[in-house]
This record gives structure tokens, sequence and C-alpha cells, in this order.
């Protein structure tokens, strides 16, 4: 009967699937070397404002596609080494942020890990028109201040003395509350992550990919889809990622 | 002015529904559906899948120092030592376990523990390549300079947690049986003096050989100037002494 839960290289499982764990010899690895880690003045996620300092007055229109399609900033790790990445779009407020810093701050060690924020403080103002009237009445006044995240952008990042396997569990308390799915990566994981990816696309038996179709517009598909869809290859839809799509 | 035939009124395209971005999931039109379905990642399939084959050996990883250092400590054992036993070790109380080390100790006998894994394969890159299937779960060595299987069989009577599997006395390996038949033989220096003795036995009847046929002629002679003597008593003169040939 196999046992369910084998770890491969401590015990390999063998032959028809059985695995035996056994005792052996204690190994004694390496500490992990933090020597090239710079750590910034304040160790704390800063405050963010509300509203910003110099508050809009003129009224912007929503312009959504700040949410739509793959981020081109913030992609990559700068100071730290594990972090928080969006795997789909959103709008950020002020609530996620006290959320983020509370969360973060109250589960890291500012004497030995740091965190730093990736994402800016919200500027772009949202109308809300009041409750319980009719359509009409021209554009609500302004409400509130978000941030608009794209897919695969880094919303914090923590570094220091420390493993992921300490980081981990709330960086993932806090993925789980974001408005967007998002998950906890390391340098590597994201690393991995983009290897995986590129394999996926080069080992594709499908002769047919989007990407392709769409180009040469096959088939008048072009009718049916968007002029964005030439950039986003079929992967987004909307503010969604599809992740298991090539 | 009239709309011209080949005009497509965009503007109802886009009244109709919601925008491109929505908080939820927009339904794609039927064609872009199609589109997707037939666009999906298709995994590469080979022809033999990777768990019919031989699984590829992990990369060993790096030599532990400890590792080599138990490692030379067995291969130390193995060469300095005349009698290696070894015997199953079953858990035993920890007083016991030094009382049973104090006793073979008096007889000069070491106890020793050693990890399979780091056993097993030095045994096998050794002369000792069957000794391996004795090294297969919890188990001790009893080495020794000496081979002194007797007190050992004596020690190990009384302790019943350790069980003797098999041996190996100066490059022989011997079962449990082969050990007491062992531990029976008569000790070395009587052993040297029977072969001694039997291989003097030969020499030593040389020399009663050689004489045999002189030592034959003088009691022929003996015989024979007896029954003279005899005729002789018979007769009162003695015509010729005896006649004695030197050896």
């Amino acid at each position: 009967i196999p046992r369910p839960f084998s770890k491969s290289p401590l015990c390999p499982p063998g032959p028809g699937g059985l695995v035996v764990p056994q005792a052996g010899l204690k190994k004694y690895p390496q500490p992990p070397d933090y020597s090239g880690i710079v750590f910034p003045e304040k160790t704390k996620l800063k405050f963010m404002d509300k509203v910003p300092s110099v508050p809009k007055v003129r009224r912007e229109p929503r312009r959504l596609w700040d949410i739509r399609g793959p981020s081109r900033e913030a992609t990559d790790f700068i100071q730290g080494q594990y972090g928080i990445l969006a795997l789909g779009g959103g709008y950020l407020h002020w609530g996620h942020f006290e959320m983020i810093r509370l969360t973060i701050g109250r589960n890291m060690d500012p004497k030995t890990m740091f965190a730093v924020w990736r994402v800016p403080a919200p500027s772009k103002p949202l109308t809300r028109k009041s409750l319980g009237h009719r359509m009409g009445g021209g554009k609500g006044p302004i409400d509130s201040y978000v941030t608009a995240v794209k897919c695969g952008r880094l919303v914090v990042e923590v570094g220091g003395r420390c493993e992921f396997g300490e980081v981990e569990p709330f960086l993932t308390q806090v993925a789980k509350k974001l408005p967007f799915p998002a998950a906890a990566v390391s340098r590597e994981g994201l690393e991995q992550m983009r290897r995986e990816e590129e394999e996926k696309r080069l080992n594709n038996q499908n002769p047919w990919t989007f990407e392709r179709v769409v180009t040469g517009n096959m088939l008048g598909m072009r009718r049916y889809l968007s002029p964005y869809d030439l950039r986003l290859k079929g992967r987004y839809w909307g503010k969604f990622f599809l992740k298991h799509r090539v | 002015s009239p709309l011209s035939p080949g005009w497509l009124p965009a503007l109802q395209l886009v009244r109709r529904g919601s925008k491109a971005v929505t908080r939820h999931w927009k339904a794609m039109h039927f064609q872009r559906q199609k589109l997707m379905a037939v666009t999906e990642y298709l995994p590469p399939r080979p022809a033999v899948p990777p768990s019919c084959l031989p699984r590829a050996e992990e990369t060993r990883q790096e030599d532990d120092g400890y590792a080599r250092v138990l490692r030379r400590q067995v291969e130390e054992a193995f060469r300095e030592n005349r009698m290696i036993a070894v015997c199953q070790y079953n858990s035993m109380p920890g007083e016991d376990v030094v009382m049973m080390k104090h006793y073979l100790r008096k007889h000069n006998i070491e106890v020793k523990f050693f990890l399979n894994e780091i056993v097993r394969p030095v045994l096998s890159q050794s002369k000792y390549k069957n000794l391996l299937p004795l090294f297969v779960g919890r188990n001790v060595l009893l080495v020794s300079r000496e081979t002194k299987a007797k007190e050992m069989l004596r020690v190990l009577k009384g302790v019943p947690q350790i069980n003797l599997l098999g041996a190996c006395i100066d490059d022989t390996i011997l079962s449990r049986k082969g050990v007491e038949n062992f531990a029976r033989l008569p000790p070395l220096e009587a052993a040297q003096g029977q072969t001694a003795g039997a291989l003097a036995l030969l020499p030593s009847q040389t020399s009663s050989l050689l004489q045999r046929g002189s030592v034959y002629l003088t009691a022929l002679l003996d015989r024979h100037i007896q029954q003279l003597q005899a005729a002789e008593t018979g007769s009162p003169a003695e015509p010729s002494p005896p006649q004695t040939s030197s050896e």
C-alpha cells in the first residue's frame, strides 16, 4: 500500500511505489549566506495616505485599461528576496494598504527583515454617486483613491535574514485577502515560473496557437476578437489572467 | 446622408453588453470560445511514458565530511581486527548495554555501531562483498584483535537481545554454527602441538626403521646362540664363543 506523504529526496519510492522511511545519517547543511543583503533605513512598510497630498479636483474618466493585460513595471525583484506577485488585475484602496501594512508589520521581525512597497500610493480618483438616486445628474463626486495593479506586478517585497518558509505563511495570508488573485513568491520561484512558461510555450504540441491565428487573421477570427488580443495573445481576458493557457 | 451598405455600425456593437474590463467574467463570443478550445496547450506525450523507463540516478549530494570520517572508521575496523562478528541488535536498556560492553572489553572485544548506509558502500567496494546481506536492519559489530569466540559466545548467551548473525574471522566467513564450532576447537598452542607431534611422528620412526634390519639380525643370532647353548648344555665342551656384531 503506497504511503501518501513521501518526500522524494529523503525516501524515494521503491518498486511499486512503496515508501519505507528510514532514519539515516544526520546531514549538517551549511547555514544560508546573508552577506549581500542591504537593509533600507526603515524596515517596516511606510504608511500610505488615503488621499494624495494634492487631491484632484478634476474628475477623471474610468480608464479601465490600467487593469488590463500584463504589467510593464515592478515585475522583477529590487531589494528583497520574497514578495507578493499579482496574478490578475485590480484596484488597491487604502483598506487593502492598511491590511497589508499591519499584517506584514505584525508578522515580521523589524530587526532581521525588511519590507518595501512596490506599488505607489493611491492616486487614481474613483467617483461614486450617492445611493438611491436615479441615473443622470452628472458624474458623482470623488469618493476614494485607488492604485491600479496589472497582472505580473509585485505588490510588496520582503527581505532580510530570513527564509522563504518563514515568510511564506503571512505573505499567502495577505495574498488571499487581495482583490485579485495573488501568490507569495521568492526570486527562485519567480524564475522557475517564467522558465516553466517558456518551456510550455516551446514544447506545445498543438500547431494552432492563438497568436498564430490572430496575427494571420485565420478564418476571419479578428472579427470576434479585439485588436488588443494581438498583444494579449489569449492569455488575458479583461482583468483576468488565464494561467493554463500558453 | 444615407448609410453606405458596407459600413458596420460600430456604435451598436459597443452599446451592446459591458465594457472590455469587467468585474465579472465576461461571456465570450462563441467563435472566440471555439478558438480558445482549439488553441489549448497540448503537453508532449513521448512514445514510452517516463514512468516506464528506468529512473535516472539523481545527482549525488556532495560528500559529507562526517560521512567520510565514518567510512574511514569502518575501513579501519575491518583492516585492524581479526575477528568481526555481526549481531542483530534489539533495543536494550542502557545499563545492560554498558554491562555487556564491560564484559566484552575484558576479553578485548569492542562493540561498534555503524550506520548501514555508510557500511554498505564501503563493503561493496572491498573484498567483504559477501557480508553485505548481513547489514540490513539494526545491527552491531563486535570486533577484536584476538579470536576469542568462546568468551564472546558466553557473554552473548547472557544477553538475549543480541543475536549473532555471522562473523568474519581471519578473512573467513562463518555462520552462527561455524562460530560455535570454531569456539569448540582447541586453543592454538594445543593445535600447534598436535600438528607438530603428528608431523614429527614419521621422522621419529626413521631411526628405528633403519635399525630394524640389524636389530632383527641381532635377535636372530641371540636366539641361535641360545639354541646352541641349549644344545651344548647336553655336551659340556663349548667350541666357539658367541659372536656379537657391532651395530
